[in-house]
């Protein structure tokens, strides 16, 4: 997949006064807006029930905005389905694999759907294996996966489509501390080469150590976005005091004391 | 307040209720699809025909093998429904000791249900072992049977204990085989000398099963017998009625799997790649395959007949390849509720198309399969008009009408959701 150079400048991902959620008398999600231009890794936090996950169920066009919308590659979900769903790969919370394919074949499945050429596949395919210490496993069936293993298998096949957006939803649940490296590694590389990434975690150091700006979500609102200087500003902290840690508490808690 | 036997004991009979209330609605959609009619009719035919061969048994009828046959499976087979779930390990381990009671109902339930199929499948064979030259009376082969049936309940249990998978394999092998030659025996020797050879045989095999590593209570062997009966008997009431969709087992199937190297590497064929390696490793693969063999061999007896001068085997085919391609049908509920479906770069139409294709393929292949030795059979008895029309019209069928139909009833279904 390769990016179109005159949108560079563009948002790959612009939510505009999102209402949603699963019933139209009870939203979850409150006016929601933000954007996140290629190069760009955004940390979405907030506490459980925060609204983060039917945010992205919303950008990944598997819920109905009550009102607003989700642009992704500068199209709606309805005015072309191929181009938006072609822009982003998704890693989901808890690892959703098909049981009866082995390691490689879900790669091969994810070439074949992201329209990966093929000898670029196979590179691509024993780089990831090898870079997530997974080349004895690639004939493991799903099923006979650990749970570190599968969310690695989640990973490895977004990284394969090396599309210009990931949404990540807690991408570090039960990696082990190589798997966690090299996935923050390889988002690093893909965002030096322009891909855009919106990150869900609770791990707040590490958001704030690889992410560029914040959406913090509290109740289904934007409780505060931007840089870390600006979040920290929303909530009355000082950047140098506790940094985003004591900035996010502050917001969700109301305690600006 | 319940002391903690009584409370596992109320546990296992509230689980057994609730499992007789959840399956009670599809016990009815059983009955109103007129299964119950076909099997009675099957059990009405069957009968007379048994009839007929008590009448007139000839000499060299081999009534020691059809006694194996017929009494092995029964006096072997030991299901254990525990109703034990994957929570029963985090909430009752501390109870571990204890589980001997909550099983005691379950061994009974077992007992009660083996013994009377078991005693059933005894008194249909016994008017026709009567007939054979068999010594042992009516009473050894009761009480030989009931014996036979308890080490069977007991030896199943002990390779529940087993901890390695292969040694189980081995050791219930080892178990029917046993239970096949002492049976044997009653049935063509002197009836003490094989009630000696059973108990040998049974204390040696007594002795193999101290050997390997056991386990003290086999918790997670359980909980995967109780999840695959589970799965069986809804895969059974699929038959008739959509049914909650349970994860399905996977086997990797690697004398199918090389099919899968086949399809391309293209962007149109991620969901054949999808369906066909669904079709080739989950239940309804295996199911294929089974009913597949059955068909080809009810079909291959019917041409060696050459019963109606062929026609008969086509029309056999016929109705064995519907109840094939209904099974088959099935694909089509496969991964309607994955995610990926709506976050792959593909139109949903694609998806349709798809299982389409791979089903209208898989159902021309089998149709061609379960008819090769039917076919070749009655080219040989020179009937070749048959021969060559079943298999024309069933693969017509399959690559002509069956993708449009199947095409129509996705949408109708995915509409209707």
């Amino acid at each position: 997949m390769e990016f179109e150079g005159e949108k560079m400048t563009e948002p790959i991902l612009k939510v505009e006064s999102l209402t949603g959620g699963y019933s139209p008398r009870r939203p979850v999600l409150h006016n929601v807006s933000f954007d996140i231009r290629p190069g760009e890794m955004v940390g979405l936090i907030g506490l459980n029930g925060a609204g983060k996950s039917t945010t992205i169920k919303h950008i990944l066009g598997l819920m109905k905005p009550h009102d607003g919308g989700v642009q992704v590659n500068g199209v709606a979900l309805e005015e072309n389905q191929e181009r938006y769903r072609s822009a982003f790969a998704y890693v989901p919370e808890t690892p959703v694999l098909f049981d009866e394919l082995t390691v490689e074949e879900h790669l091969k499945l994810t070439g074949m759907a992201y329209n990966v050429d093929g000898s670029v596949f196979e590179d691509r395919k024993e780089r990831l294996l090898a870079e997530f210490q997974m080349t004895a496993k690639r004939g493991a069936f799903a099923s006979h996966l650990s749970k570190g293993m599968k969310q690695k298998v989640m990973i490895m096949n977004a990284l394969l489509s090396e599309p210009p957006l990931y949404i990540i939803d807690e991408p570090f649940l039960g990696l082990d501390p190589l798997g966690i490296r090299s996935l923050l590694e390889r988002l690093v590389e893909v965002k030096q080469k322009g891909s855009a990434i919106l990150m869900s975690s609770h791990i707040l150091a590490t958001v704030e150590a690889y992410c560029d700006r914040f959406i913090v979500m509290h109740h289904g609102v934007v409780a505060a976005q931007g840089n870390l200087e600006e979040v920290c500003a929303a909530a009355g902290t000082e950047m140098r005091s506790g940094g985003l840690e004591d900035a996010f508490y502050k917001l969700v808690t109301g305690d600006r004391s | 307040m319940k002391s903690p036997l009584q409370a596992l004991e109320a546990m296992w009979v509230k689980r057994a209720a609730d499992y007789r209330k959840e399956i009670l609605p599809y016990l009815g959609y059983m009955g109103q699809s007129g299964f119950l009619l076909v099997l009675s009719f099957i059990a009405i035919t069957s009968g007379f025909g048994y009839i007929k061969l008590l009448r007139d048994v000839p000499p060299d009828f081999p009534f020691t093998l059809v006694g194996v046959i017929a009494l092995v499976p029964v006096l072997c087979w030991s299901p254990l429904r525990t109703w034990l779930v994957s929570a029963d390990i985090v909430f009752h381990l501390p109870l571990e000791a204890r589980m001997g009671h909550y099983l005691f109902r379950s061994f009974r339930r077992s007992l009660l249900l083996t013994v009377v199929i078991a005693g059933l499948v005894l008194l249909l064979y016994w008017p026709l072992y009567r007939h054979g030259d068999g010594l042992a009376g009516g009473w050894w082969l009761l009480l030989f049977a009931a014996g036979l049936r308890a080490v069977n309940t007991w030896g199943a249990w002990q390779e529940r204990l087993l901890a390695w998978p292969g040694m189980r394999v081995l050791l219930r092998l080892l178990r029917w085989l046993a239970t096949a030659a002492a049976w044997t025996a009653m049935l063509s020797r002197e009836p003490w000398m094989a009630v000696v050879f059973g108990v040998l045989i049974f204390a040696l095999l007594a002795l193999v099963y101290r050997i390997p590593a056991r386990h003290a209570f086999p918790w997670e062997r359980l909980i995967e017998e109780e999840a695959r009966t589970r799965r069986t008997t809804y895969l059974f009431f699929g038959l008739f009625i959509d049914v909650p969709s349970m994860a399905s087992r996977s086997t990797p199937r690697r004398y199918l799997s090389w099919a899968l190297r086949w399809i391309r590497y293209r962007h149109a064929n991620t969901f054949v790649y999808l369906y066909a390696a669904s079709l080739i490793r989950t239940e309804l693969g295996g199911i294929i395959v089974r009913l597949g063999l059955l068909s080809a061999l009810i079909v291959y007896w019917f041409a060696e007949a050459v019963w109606l001068s062929g026609w008969g085997a086509a029309a056999a085919y016929a109705v064995l390849m519907l109840i094939l391609a209904v099974q088959l049908g099935g694909l089509r509920r496969v991964h309607s509720f994955t995610v990926w479906r709506h976050v792959y770069p593909l139109p949903d139409a694609k998806r349709t198309e798809s299982i389409v294709r791979v089903d209208s393929v898989v159902l021309a292949i089998a149709a061609l399969l379960v008819w090769l030795p039917a076919g070749i059979t009655l080219l040989i008895s020179g009937c070749p008009l048959p021969a060559a029309a079943a298999p024309v019209i069933m693969i017509a069928y399959a690559w002509l009408l069956r993708p449009g139909r199947m095409k129509r009833k996705i949408v109708r279904e995915d509409d209707e959701e």
